[in-house]
Order: structure tokens, then C-alpha cells, then sequence
């Protein structure tokens, strides 16, 4: 099973100077992995620009014309005076007679109003239509830098459509609560939220909107304004009264978390027949027991059923054969399924195949698969050629609820230990609603005879099924789902919310396939192992009644006393703070928690870091985060740090910190901080709930010491990357580009620069250092930044054009003339095979053209990004193509003659080997001389700006400059281009994420706390969650357990710890092995050898006492309380097998 | 702990005990020298190399890092920085395989068979293709002058104090920064 760790941002990417140096130490989501979600349906590459002004529309904090509908009318009195406004009902004859009220309205002060029947439903809908007409760009093209990690996912295509979708979610509890709220940051068009309740305390169990102060009001008027809060580029309004099916026209897709199936079956029968089909989902939680069913209508296409990149492959050979045998090159295993439909292109020889027509493969194995097809008759293959999987469009026939509930199909299932609770589960909600239909009540908590009334019903239904009737109908599940049957729990809330927002996702846009069509899950393990007597489930008139009724006033107390520990606050963060505030975790009087997080916050941060606002921009996530969870639930002991968790701040999360904790929660974006968090609950024996999200998939992961294994025990397997050679010189896909593009650019712009300021700052001092390493290195350092000071020296911004035309002319003119000399296109190995065969492709320079407006566009952003660099000014006219063509074309380029090359150097041999392997400490030395000489000419305070790469800054010209250099190298290798948007989410690694699976994960994690804040759990009750919402798919299992170690009678886990008193020397720390029948030959404390019994110098250090030996070699830093260290022993047994013991603590206290 | 870290452990003492010169930077066991001898039978026999070795926090699920530090004239080793195109130690790596792998069969291997249709050196490869014996005399060449037996004893011990530690401390995210040479 993948386990899910990413690191996003700020990723160094060089090409490597060692192999495997760069990227790998920081990276474990996979390359592939990433790329595969970057279903980009690319429509526009040009046209930036012209969008962008409009965007900026879409940028600003204050509120706009599209969101208070009837703002239009009065300007003056708009809503920027934040004014309370109550819309006045004008136009009697609107078909919704409703109190439909936007969220830009106090809505607190409007629920005792009665505002007639609302004829604002109808000027909204004029607004509406002249606000599309003002601005069709505003309305469909997107905040890139709003929803960037969301466009990763779902690409343009998907977000337009959910741009244009109106949504109706009824039933303002937690579940509903947490579906718009998934649903507003993701960006939908509007959202229109049900409720004819009021709030009561119980739901302040689950619903994060609501305080004690708004107990009484309506719940859905009581939610307008938060969730307004959540993204002002949606209309959000409240809907307060009875709802007819007529009006579910107005949406897309309706949802309701609170109905009864008889109201259920007549709004489903309507929104089924409705023409176009209105998408109907039904969902519920009830104690830790869920449910969903989807009706998407009697034909819904599916656009894209699982949201990967098309897989494809480099051909290598193709038979003339029936069928034929195609061979891929086996640098990369195919991933191909036998049925996909594939096309060709690119074939040489057998040409009858790139007529591009979907061909169906058969017998798909790692490197090869065949084809339904005779090419007897076809040209001989003689090379090239590329193979593209073709999605296909898949449309599903959807049953309506009237239909299901007897015939219901296929459950999706979740965990396999469970295979037989779905069927049973649709049968026990439906006798809920019988229940609640004829007692018009919930089963009260801890009453048997509610219970038994619920399981009476089951049998009944269970009996009129006949055949098709559940042998077993378990009655103790069933007395735990009649127990809990009032709650609404967050954790199952934020759960249920994220499958059901991703659900209507699907619904507005085709993207993803659907659940089809029922999903039942239950969390009965969460319940406490101790059995709860009945009284303890009584109500204690708090907000966490709710949970109470399920888990007992017992556990409730373990939650608000826990010291819970939540590293990172990220999009998992605010997830996690938000359901644990509301468990009332951390809130009682002996609780804390403690969250830290060294970020602050972007604008990309907020189509899912639900916490935070856009005025929120640039302050510390861990407090904007705590403060408003401290609003969420005013009695949470939360402190909010904005320390880095690791090594270097074990001054601040020191042993007591750690050892006071209940539990960790990881809330991370990168595997290495997860590693160390990893051995920190380890070495402090702390239970640590992992989780993680990559686009529409999630994982978590139990840690508890001693049942399970650790985090650290299982891996990823690490990330493929590019070979330097490929990467360097034959690129054959897109990364490859982009991988070298950001290497150029941080070589042109940022090291370059540095290294000048380095040299300008201490000359003699600098020199000193290069001739000292007298290596390449040096000589390479000082050739770039004479380079930069002589030849290439920039004073005008005529000299910067200057210099980004002739980096044009080098990368993608000379460089490739060199290589095409050096290797010709007829050049063969020295076993006779062509040199460019796949996967190599052959590359042609490019002719510069001012005409040529990508040409141009390089020019200008190479230009605009040295001038900055030098300082210098840029003028006005720099994006006007006409005048930038013209300051281009007066650049002399000198004509290109390739090196002459090695055939004429072998003849010369005798006199010099060439001018790469001259003497580097001479040449060094010349070129010091050079540098002063040309210093004299610089004024003393002369320094350069190095530019870092930033990509979330769509103004700065960085992903241009770098998208240029990828898409000018992709046009010489004939490889496809991609748009600015598609570069920055691979060179920029942006990690795609989406609020959906977040909310999930947390959820489940969630689920798990109450189990390791209760205690007493044993491992068969916890579970791992692998999940994918695209799927969707979820496989839910018990962790494993940690590996027994067993050496002679002595065994142990990698949760035990060895200790060794009496602060012994080296000597006495290998006898004590050496009595356990344990020969160490390898002692070491951090990262730090003490002891090597190779090393003969080390013998010396036999007598010493470990901890001076760790003090004087390590280095090590002992706190003065501390009266232990650690060390690493590797031994082996006597027969020289290695034997992995626990870590040894060797006390000198 | 876990075992990654012994396996590092575990492999250099492997490495140690197959009589390579391992010399350590600092007592991490993170990087380290080890000195090579080009194989016979090859033009490169008679040469020794220093190769720079890194091990990677997720070592052995991540490759090692390999690099030359004196210059080799070889189509997949870049002449400048001295790294290596090879895929069993980047793409194809497995955690199956280990250093003593990697000095006894991957470099060796490399240097006997050297791949001129995936240049890192594109002008190495070029020669060898077109003349195979003006290739093998301009190996020699670079070997006497760059890689002489005598030499490389002295040439390290500059780099293994200041820089070595900067370059530690620049890539320092979670790992610990080691001590200062042993004394």
C-alpha cells in the first residue's frame, strides 16, 4: 500500500552534481505520481494576459456585484459599508416563494424579519444574466492563484463547469455544514442551504459554524455568513421554508443529509426524470454509522473515470504479424490494461498506423502488448513512434431510489473485514426512518427498548425480503446504531462530507467516476472497549451532548484532558483543529494543545486551509489557525508555536514536552519531517495518527507503540527521476524540458549573481578560495562570473535583449548544432546501431523569428529578468510585441561554427588534449587576473540581485522565462509544448490537493483518537485507510503489527529500548553485548561513528566513558538534566549474521 | 531506531573489510571518500580515482550519490563535475544492492564497457565511436595526468574540512550536522 507523503514547496532542482543529490532527499511523492494527476485539458496556451486584468477582478477582498445580488442597483450604498440590508420582497410573481437571503446580508438580524416572498430570486437572475453578459471572462475563467493545487486536479475544463453549478445542500447539521463548506472553497457557482430547524446545542457537537449564540436560530441563516466567509467568488443564500421539488430546477445537483425516504423518493423521482437529470444524493450520519446513495440520472456520462494521465510509451519495435506484437523501449514499464484503446504517432516504416485512429490492446505486459490487428501487409516498422492510451467516455445508468432501496446492486465496500455489514446497514437506516417516521423521535441513547423496537423493525423488513434476506441481522450492531442514531459526530461529518462533496463534483462535471450508487460505513470500533452503562450516555446539557450519547461522559472527559500534540497547520491542520475542538478535545481543564507550524500563509493556501482568510496573507498559519479554533470552541487550551519540528529545536519540544503528551498528530507535507516525528513517538513510546492527501487520494496511518508498526518500517519506493544524460542532452518528454529549465534558471538568474556578489563582496578573499580547490569547480565559478562582468556585462536594457537573444541563439540554435555535429543523424554506436534510436529523440535548432511570438515572448522575460538582476530599469514598452521585435532585431548574432571536434583533435594530440583538461590551476589564475582587472571598472558598490524562483507569482515573469527555455528545448526535439499553467504545476512540483480528500482523511484520523484517547484498544480495533475519492475507492484495514526481532531467549520490537547503567566505557558497552551473544562492530550516536572495530585509531577510544567519547567526537550536546544518551549498535550473532537490536541508552547519571 | 541506519553501518564495513581505502568525512557516516582502482584490462588500468560518496537520508531505498573527484576522460562521466550516468546507481537502483555492488561490479563494469550512446560526456562518446584506439590513448593521457596513484593520498585533505561542512549545513533540513573532523 502507497503511503502518501509530499513535500511541496520550495525544492531545490538542480541537476545533480553527484547522482541522485538533488531531489531525491526532500521528495518522496513520486514524479509520476504527480504528473499522472495533471489531467489538463489544455485549451488556451496563449492569451495570459488579457485574462489576467480581469482576474485581478477576482482577487480583491471586497465584495462583489456577483455575490449580493441585488447590489447592482445601489452603488452607493453597497455592501462595502458593510451594512445590514434586508432585501425587500418587490415582484410577487418570482416562482420561489421562499426566504432566500445571500450571504452578504446579516443574516443573524434577518431570521426575525419577515421579508414577503422574495422577489430577489428574480433580480438575481437578471443580475446574473448582465453580469455574464458584462464580463463572460469573469464568470468562467479561474484564480489561478486561488485554486492552483485544485486546478492540479481537476484541471480548467472541470473547474469551468463547476464555475457554472448551482447546488442545493439541505439539512444544515455537521454533515451538511461540512458539504458546502468542501463545496464553496472548491469554487461551485452557488450554494443554496436547507434548513427549516433551528440550531440546538446538540449540534454543536459536529457543526463548526454554529456557537452557543446562535442556539434558536435557523440553521441555515445561522451558516450563511461563514460560509460566505469561505470563498466570496460563490453565492451562498439560505433557504428557511418547506422545500418543494419544483424548485430543485434551479440546481444541478441537490443534496440532503436530513430527509425522510418517502420525502427522498418523490424529490429523487422528479430530479431522475427532470430533463436535464438533476443529480440526487441522499447521505446521512448517525452515531459512527454513515450513508450515501447517488442518482446522477438514467444516462450520466462520465468524461474521465479516474482522473490519470493517459499512460504512454516509446516504441521500439512493431511485428507484421496477426495479431501484431508491439514492443516498447524498457526504460519505463508500461502501464497499459488490456482492452485500453491506444493511438500511434510518429511511427516510421509501418506509417499505416499513425492515422490516429483508437486501436484496442490485448496481452498488455511490462514492455510489450499486441494489437487486434493485421499488419501483415503494412510497411516494415523501421523506428520512432509514440503510443497514447485514449481515455474513453464511460455513461452509467443510474437507478432512482424508488428502485435501488429493493434492488440496491453492488455496495461499494470499505473494508473487507466488514464484507457483510452493507446489506444489513441498508436495511437498518431504513428502519430507522421507519422509526423516526412512527415515533416522530430518534432511539434514545442507552434505552433498550428503543433499541429493541429498531431491531424489531430490521427483522421485520428483514422477513418481507424473502430470498434476498440477511442471515444474520446482528442485534448488537444494531442496539449501537439505535444508540447513536440522534448524534451527528464530527469526525464522521467531516468524513461523509468530503466523499459527498467530491460526489458532486463528479455530478457538475463528469469528472471522476461516480459511487454507484450505495455506500454504507460504520465505525463501531471507535466505541469505548469498557462497556458504558446506560446513565452515562445522559445529556450534561453541553455541546458535546451529542458525542456524549454515543461514547459516554467518561470518554468525553479522556478527549477534554488530553495534551495532544498537531505538527503542522496546513490544509490537514486546520482540518484536524477544526474536528478536534469540537470532540472538545484539549478543552477541558488538564488539556492542551500544542500545534506548531514555521509557514505563513498564501493565496494558494485558501481554496482548502479553510481557517484562513484572504486578509489572513502573510501571517503565521499556526495562530490565524488557533485563534479561529479557539472561535470554533471558545474552551480550547490551544497554543500555537511557529517552531520547525526536528533536530534543531529540541531545546523547545524537549523530553518533558514530549513526554507529557497523550498523543501526536501529523499534519505534515514531507516525508523527512514525518521520519523524525516517526522516531520522536518511538523513542517516547507516543501513539501517532499519520495521514496524507495527493489530489483526490488519502491515506492514514496508525502508529501505536508497541501494537503496531512504526511509520519509518514501510516506504515509498523513492521517486524516479531522469537520468543526467537524458536531462542534459536528449530529452524526450516534457519534465526533461522543464527539469533543465529550472536548472538553467537558477544558473542564470540566482547563482550566477550570488556567486558575482561573492566575489565582489571580498575579491581577495573569494580568489583565495578558488585557487585553493585549483579544481573544475572553481574554474567553471569564475568563467561564469568574469562572464558576467566582461562579455556579458548588462548597463542598458537594450544590452539585456541583447543577451537573452543570444542565450535564444546558444540554448536552442548552437547548442543543438554541436550535438547534431558531434553525433549526426546517420551516427551509429560502436555496434553499428543508430545512435538516436528511441528513446532518444533527434533534435533540430530552431531560426529565430521576431515573427514567432513565442520567440518573442522568451526574449522579453530573459530580458526583464537579467535587467532586474543588474538593476537596471524596465521600460514601458518591453510587453509591446511591435516594439520588442524591433529592439531584438538590431542584435548582431554571430554565426555558430561547430567545435571542430575530436576526428582533427586526435591528430594534434601530441601538443595539448584539448581545451577542457588544461591545466584548471593555471587557467584559474588567469582568470583571477582578469577579474580585477575587470572590477576596476565596476563601481564599488556594484552588486547584482540573484531572482529565486518563485512560482506562485503569476506577474514576475519566472514561470515565463522557465516555460519558455522548456517549451524552445521541447520545439527542438519535436516534443509536445504545454501551457504556462501545466509547466508551473510540474517545474514548480505543485503538489495537487483538494479540500474533499483533506476533510476525509482528518475524519478518519479522527475516528482513531477517540480509540487511543480511550486507551485499552487492541490492534484488530484500529484501522489504516487507503482511499481514493476518484475511484472512488476506499480500503480500510487493521494496521500491522511491528516485527518481532528474536535472537537466543531475548526478544524485541522496534519499540523496545535497551538501558545500560552505570556510565560504562566502550569496552563495557561490547562485553555487555558480547554476554548477550552479540559481537557489535559498528557504534554510533546520531549521525556520528564512535566506534568502528575496522578503523584501527578507534582502538584507542576502548577505555573511554561513552558519553565523553559522544561528547568529544559527536559533539554531542547533553542538557544538563539529561542523564542519558543514545546509541546505534549493529552487531552480529556468533555466526556473523547480522542481528538488528533495539537502540541502547547508556545512563551516566 | 530503525535499520536504515545500520545498513549504512553494515555496508561500509562491508566496503572496509574489502579493502577499499574508505575515508570518512568527518565520523558522519553520511559522505565519505573511497578510492578506486580502474580495472585491468581496461585503459584506465593503472589510474586510481577518488570517488565521493553520499548516502542519502533514505539510504538503501535511495541510491547512493557517486562522484569523481579527479577527472576521468569517460563517455558517461561528466568531465566537469564528475558525475555519473549509470543507471543501476539512479534509476534501476534497489535497496538489495550495496556499496561493495557498487565498487566491485557498477564502477568496474562502467569502466570496461563504457555506453557512448547515452553521453554525459558527448565528446568522449563521439571518439569512442569513430576511433576506438584515439579514445583509448586520450584515457591514458587524462589517467597519468589526472589519476596517478601518488597523488591522490595528499589531494583530500583540504576538502574534507570547511567545505564539506558548508555543504553539509546547506542541505541540513532534518539531518543532523555532523561533528568536525575527527582530530
Amino acid at each position: 500500500m502507497l503511503k502518501l507523503g509530499f513535500l511541496g514547496f520550495i525544492v531545490s532542482f538542480l541537476v545533480p552534481i553527484f547522482v541522485g543529490f538533488a531531489l531525491g532527499d526532500y521528495l518522496n511523492c513520486s514524479y509520476k505520481f504527480l504528473i499522472a494527476f495533471l489531467v489538463v485539458v489544455i485549451l488556451s496556451i496563449m492569451g495570459f494576459s488579457g485574462v489576467f486584468s480581469s482576474l485581478l477582478h477576482y482577487m480583491l477582498p471586497r465584495k462583489r456585484a456577483c455575490e449580493g445580488v441585488a447590489v447592482h442597483e445601489d452603488t452607493d450604498n453597497n455592501n462595502e459599508n458593510k451594512k445590514i440590508r434586508i432585501l425587500e420582497a418587490a415582484d410577487p410573481t418570482v416562482k420561489i416563494s421562499s426566504d432566500v437571503v445571500c450571504g452578504e446580508n446579516n443574516c443573524n438580524s434577518n431570521s426575525s424579519d419577515n421579508h414577503g416572498s422574495g422577489s430577489l430570486v428574480k433580480k438575481e437572475e437578471k443580475e446574473e444574466a448582465s453580469f455574464m453578459a458584462l464580463g463572460d471572462a469573469n464568470s468562467t475563467d479561474i484564480d489561478e492563484d486561488l485554486h492552483s493545487r485544485q486546478l492540479a486536479v481537476y484541471g480548467r475544463e472541470t473547474m469551468r463547469r463547476l464555475f457554472a453549478s448551482n447546488i442545493l445542500v439541505s439539512g444544515m447539521q455537521g454533515l451538511g455544514a461540512e458539504i458546502a463548506k468542501n463545496l464553496i472553497l472548491a469554487g461551485v457557482k452557488s450554494v443554496t442551504l436547507h434548513d427549516e430547524g433551528v440550531v440546538e446545542l446538540w449540534d454543536l457537537s459536529s457543526n463548526f459554524i454554529f456557537s452557543e449564540d446562535d442556539v434558536g436560530k435557523n440553521r441555515a441563516l445561522a451558516s450563511l455568513q461563514k460560509l460566505q466567509e469561505l470563498n466570496n467568488a460563490v453565492v451562498v443564500r439560505a433557504l428557511t421554508t418547506n422545500l418543494t421539488k419544483e424548485q430543485l430546477s434551479d440546481f444541478q445537483a441537490v443534496v440532503f443529509t436530513d430527509i425522510s425516504f418517502e420525502k427522498a423518493i418523490e424529490f429523487n423521482d422528479y430530479c431522475h426524470n427532470h430533463q436535464p437529470p438533476i443529480a440526487f444524493i441522499k447521505t446521512e450520519v448517525r452515531g459512527l454509522f454513515g450513508s450515501v446513495f447517488c442518482d446522477f440520472g438514467p444516462e450520466f456520462t462520465i468524461v474521465d473515470v479516474d482522473g490519470e494521465e493517459p499512460h504512454t510509451g516509446i516504441i521500439a519495435s512493431i511485428s507484421n504479424d496477426n495479431p501484431a506484437l508491439v514492443s516498447c523501449v524498457d526504460d519505463e514499464r508500461l502501464e497499459f490494461q488490456d482492452g485500453d484503446l491506444v493511438v500511434f504517432s510518429e511511427v516510421h516504416g509501418m506509417t499505416e498506423l499513425n492515422d490516429g485512429k483508437p486501436r484496442k490492446i490485448k496481452n498488455a505486459r511490462a514492455y510489450s502488448f499486441t494489437l487486434e490487428e493485421d499488419t501483415t501487409n503494412y510497411g516494415a516498422y523501421v523506428k520512432g513512434g509514440i503510443v497514447t492510451q485514449v481515455k474513453q467516455p464511460k455513461v452509467l445508468n443510474f437507478k432512482p431510489l424508488r428502485e435501488a432501496l429493493t434492488e440496491p446492486g453492488d455496495f461499494l465496500l470499505s473494508d473487507f473485514s466488514k464484507f457483510d455489514r452493507p446489506p444489513l446497514l441498508h436495511l437498518a437506516f431504513q428502519a430507522l426512518d421507519k422509526f423516526v417516521s412512527e415515533l416522530g423521535r430518534f432511539p434514545v441513547a442507552g434505552s433498550e427498548e428503543d433499541a429493541q423496537k429498531l431491531i424489531s423493525i430490521v427483522t421485520n423488513v428483514n422477513e418481507s425480503l424473502g430470498d434476498g434476506r440477511q442471515e444474520d441481522i446482528n442485534p448488537k450492531l444494531l442496539r449501537h446504531f439505535a444508540f447513536g442514531a440522534k448524534a451527528v459526530l464530527n469526525p464522521m461529518a467531516a468524513m461523509f462530507g468530503g466523499i459527498v462533496g467530491q460526489e458532486v463534483v463528479k455530478a457538475c462535471s463528469g469528472k471522476f467516476h461516480p459511487l454507484f450508487q450505495f455506500f454504507y460505513f460504520d465505525s463501531v470500533e471507535s466505541l469505548p472497549t469498557e462497556p458504558v452503562d446506560s446513565i452515562d450516555f445522559r445529556p450534561l446539557n453541553s455541546r458535546y451532548d451529542a458525542q456524549i450519547s454515543v461514547f459516554g461522559s467518561k470518554l468525553q472527559k479522556k478527549l477534554e484532558d488530553a495534551k495532544v500534540f498537531i505538527v503542522g497547520s496546513g490544509a490537514l491542520g486546520c482540518e484536524f483543529l477544526k474536528n478536534v475542538a469540537l470532540m472538545g478535545v484539549s478543552c477541558g481543564n488538564e488539556g492542551k494543545l500544542t500545534i506548531t507550524d514555521d509557514d505563513v500563509i498564501e493565496k494558494s493556501n485558501l481554496s482548502r486551509q479553510f481557517l484562513f482568510r484572504d486578509w489572513n496573507i502573510g501571517q503565521a498559519k499556526s495562530t490565524v489557525a488557533a485563534s479561529a479554533a479557539t472561535s470554533i470552541n471558545p474552551r480550547f487550551n490551544i497554543e500555537a508555536l511557529q517552531n520547525r519540528v526536528g533536530p534543531e529545536t529540541e531545546n523547545v519540544f524537549d523530553d518533558t514536552f514530549w513526554e507529557n503528551l497523550s498523543v501526536v498528530i501529523n499534519a505534515l507535507d514531507n516525508v523527512n519531517a514525518r521520519l523524525y516525528v516517526d522516531q520522536r513517538c518511538l523513542y517516547f513510546q507516543k501513539p501517532l495518527l499519520e495521514s496524507g492527501t495527493l489530489g483526490a487520494k488519502c491515506n492514514t496511518q496508525m502508529v501505536i507503540p508497541h501494537l503496531t508498526e512504526n511509520y519509518g518500517a514501510s516506504r515509498d519506493p523513492p521517486e524516479k527521476q531522469a537520468p543526467m544524460c537524458t536531462v542534459h542532452s536528449f530529452p524526450h518528454n516534457i519534465d526533461h524540458c522543464l527539469t533543465w529549465a529550472r536548472s538553467e534558471f537558477e544558473g542564470l538568474l540566482e547563482k550566477t549573481p550570488a556567486e558575482v556578489n561573492a566575489y565582489l563582496s571580498n575579491p581577495n578573499e573569494y580568489s583565495t578560495a578558488m585557487i585553493n580547490a585549483g579544481d573544475a569547480q572553481a574554474r567553471d565559478n569564475l568563467e561564469r562570473v568574469l562572464e558576467c562582468l566582461e562579455n556579458e556585462r548588462c548597463e542598458t536594457f537594450q544590452d539585456c535583449i541583447t543577451w537573452a537573444r543570444l542565450k535564444f541563439e546558444d540554448y536552442f540554435a548552437n547548442r543543438v548544432k554541436q550535438l547534431i555535429y558531434t553525433f549526426p543523424e546517420d551516427a551509429a554506436t560502436s555496434t553499428g546501431a543508430p545512435f538516436w534510436s528511441a528513446p532518444k529523440r533527434f533534435p533540430r535548432p530552431l531560426q529565430f523569428s521576431a515573427a514567432d511570438l513565442s520567440h518573442l515572448h522568451f526574449v522579453m522575460a530573459g530580458s526583464i529578468l537579467r535587467a532586474e538582476t543588474f538593476g537596471i530599469p524596465i521600460p514601458d514598452w518591453v510587453k509591446n510585441p511591435k516594439k520588442m521585435a524591433e529592439a531584438v532585431d538590431k542584435v548582431m548574432v554571430p554565426e555558430f561554427q561547430p567545435k571542430k571536434d575530436v576526428k582533427i583533435v586526435t591528430d594534434e594530440k601530441a601538443t595539448s588534449i584539448s581545451t577542457g583538461s588544461i591545466d584548471d590551476s593555471a587557467v584559474i589564475a588567469e582568470l583571477i587576473m582578469k577579474l580585477k582587472q575587470c572590477q576596476k571598472n565596476l563601481a564599488p558598490e556594484f552588486r547584482m540581485k540573484p531572482i529565486q524562483f518563485e512560482k506562485d507569482d503569476d506577474t514576475n515573469f519566472h514561470m515565463d522565462l522557465i516555460a519558455g527555455l522548456a517549451n524552445m528545448r521541447a520545439r527542438n526535439y519535436s516534443i509536445p509544448e504545454v501551457d504556462k499553467l501545466k509547466a508551473k504545476f510540474i517545474a514548480g512540483r505543485i503538489i495537487p490537493a483538494i479540500a474533499t480528500s483533506t476533510a476525509m482523511a482528518t475524519g478518519l484520523v479522527c475516528l482513531e483518537l477517540y480509540k487511543v484517547l480511550d486507551g485499552g484498544h487492541k490492534v484488530e480495533d484500529y484501522r489504516n485507510t487507503f482511499a481514493n475519492l476518484a475511484l472512488p475507492l476506499f480500503s480500510i484495514a487493521e494496521p500491522l503489527p511491528p516485527k518481532v526481532i528474536k535472537h537466543e531467549n531475548l526478544s524485541w520490537t522496534v519499540w523496545d529500548r535497551w538501558i545500560l547503567k552505570g556510565n560504562p566505557t566502550l569496552r563495557e558497552l561490547i562485553q555487555w553485548l558480547k554476554e548477550k551473544g552479540l559481537n557489535a562492530y559498528s557504534i554510533s550516536c546520531g549521525s556520528c561513528l564512535l566506534y568502528n572495530s575496522m578503523f584501527p585509531r578507534h582502538k584507542d577510544r576502548m577505555d573511554k566513558k561513552l558519553v565523553d567519547l559522544a561528547r568529544e567526537v559527536a559533539k554531542v550536546d547533553l542538557p544538563t538534566y539529561r542523564r542519558h544518551l543514545d546509541v546505534v549498535v549493529a552487531c552480529e550473532d556468533d555466526e556473523d549474521n547480522d542481528v538488528d537490536i533495539p537502540q541502547v541508552s547508556i545512563y551516566f547519571g | 531506531m530503525s535499520s536504515p541506519s545500520k545498513r549504512r553501518e553494515m555496508d561500509l564495513m562491508k566496503l572496509m573489510m574489502g579493502d577499499y581505502k574508505v575515508e570518512m568525512i568527518n565520523d558522519g557516516m553520511q559522505e565519505f571518500y573511497v578510492d578506486f582502482h580502474g580495472p585491468s584490462e581496461s585503459p584506465y588500468h593503472g589510474g586510481v580515482w577518488r570517488i565521493r560518496v553520499e548516502l542519502p537520508d533514505a539510504y538503501p531505498y535511495k541510491s547512493p550519490s557517486i562522484g569523481f573527484v579527479n577527472k576521468i576522460y569517460h563517455p558517461n562521466v561528466d568531465e566537469m563535475s564528475g558525475s555519473v550516468c549509470l543507471d543501476v546507481i539512479n534509476q534501476t537502483w534497489s535497496p538489495m544492492f550495496d556499496l561493495v555492488n557498487v565498487f566491485e561490479v557498477f564502477l568496474p563494469q562502467l569502466l570496461l564497457y563504457p555506453n557512448p550512446s547515452d553521453p554525459l560526456n558527448g565528446e568522449a562518446a563521439a571518439l569512442m565511436m569513430r576511433d576506438r584506439a584515439a579514445y583509448e590513448q586520450r584515457v591514458k593521457e587524462y589517467r597519468e595526468k589526472y589519476a596517478k596513484p601518488e597523488d591522490i593520498g595528499a589531494a583530500p585533505e583540504e576538502k574534507s574540512s570547511d567545505e564539506e561542512l558548508s555543504e553539509d549545513e546547506s542541505d541540513s533540513s532534518d539531518e543532523q550536522v555532523a561533528g568536525k573532523a575527527d582530530p
